[in-house]
């Protein structure tokens, strides 16, 4: 990916994000104070759920660029640099996958 | 490595302060606790998955003091990142580089991000 599609798609994401995860947070600070059933209940909802996987994906992608840009900045040992990033991808990829099975699956 | 002392790029010792420079680094740090953030929702939804028992401790931590300590930061973290990443969208279509209106505009993310943190929790809380 060359990085002016990388600065772009970043851009896009942060746009995406922008109003999902001030949804999502704020869904989940009026959930902290409910019981089980309730926050279960929440995630059952087809859109709710889609819209949460979404932030997962999206989320994470931005985070994997910007990372990348901060790692580019301030490691200067270029192995670790490596494995950083390759921790970044592997995170980026894992965990949206991880919440999308959970999403689908057990809640 | 680097076999000499000089610093290296960015410079966060060297500069002296400016509100442009204290906003840009704070929006990548924030920017990394918002990943912490996301990765709290992670184990949010990984517990609800486990089950009712798990969820009530879970609730149980949250409701802490250091639970809601970890909530309003990470409120105040979402809304600063939100506010400046809106001020960066605003710079990359061209606008506002003027150093007066980029101090400006640097101030009231910072306020701004503040108000937005106690609405957020009086809304969230219900403590109205």
């Amino acid at each position: 990916m060359n990085a002016t599609k990388k600065w772009i798609l970043h851009r896009i994401c942060a746009v995406i994000l922008a109003p999902l995860f001030v949804w999502l947070y704020f869904s989940l600070l009026l959930l902290s104070t409910k019981n089980y059933s309730e926050a279960v209940t929440f995630f059952q909802n087809p859109l709710f759920k889609i819209l949460t996987i979404m932030i997962f994906f999206v989320g994470f992608f931005h985070a994997k660029i910007s990372l990348n840009e901060i790692f580019e900045d301030y490691v200067h040992d270029k192995k670790i640099k490596d494995v950083a990033n390759l921790l970044a991808l592997t995170l980026s990829i894992v965990l949206p996958i991880i919440t999308l099975t959970l999403l689908v699956y057990k809640i | 490595m680097r076999d000499n002392k000089n610093p290296v790029s960015p410079h966060l010792q060297v500069y002296r302060w400016h509100i442009s420079s204290l906003l840009s680094i704070t929006h990548r740090i924030v920017g990394a606790v918002n990943l912490l953030a996301l990765t709290l929702i992670f184990f949010w939804l990984l517990i609800l998955s486990f089950g009712e028992s798990n969820y009530e401790l879970f609730l149980f931590f949250i409701n802490s003091f250091f639970g809601k300590f970890i909530l309003i930061g990470f409120s105040w973290s979402m809304s600063f990142h939100l506010l400046s990443g809106i001020r960066h969208l605003v710079w990359d279509l061209g606008y506002g580089f003027e150093i007066k209106t980029a101090n400006l505009s640097g101030i009231a993310v910072i306020v701004l991000s503040l108000i937005m943190t106690i609405i957020f929790w009086v809304l969230a809380k219900g403590v109205v």
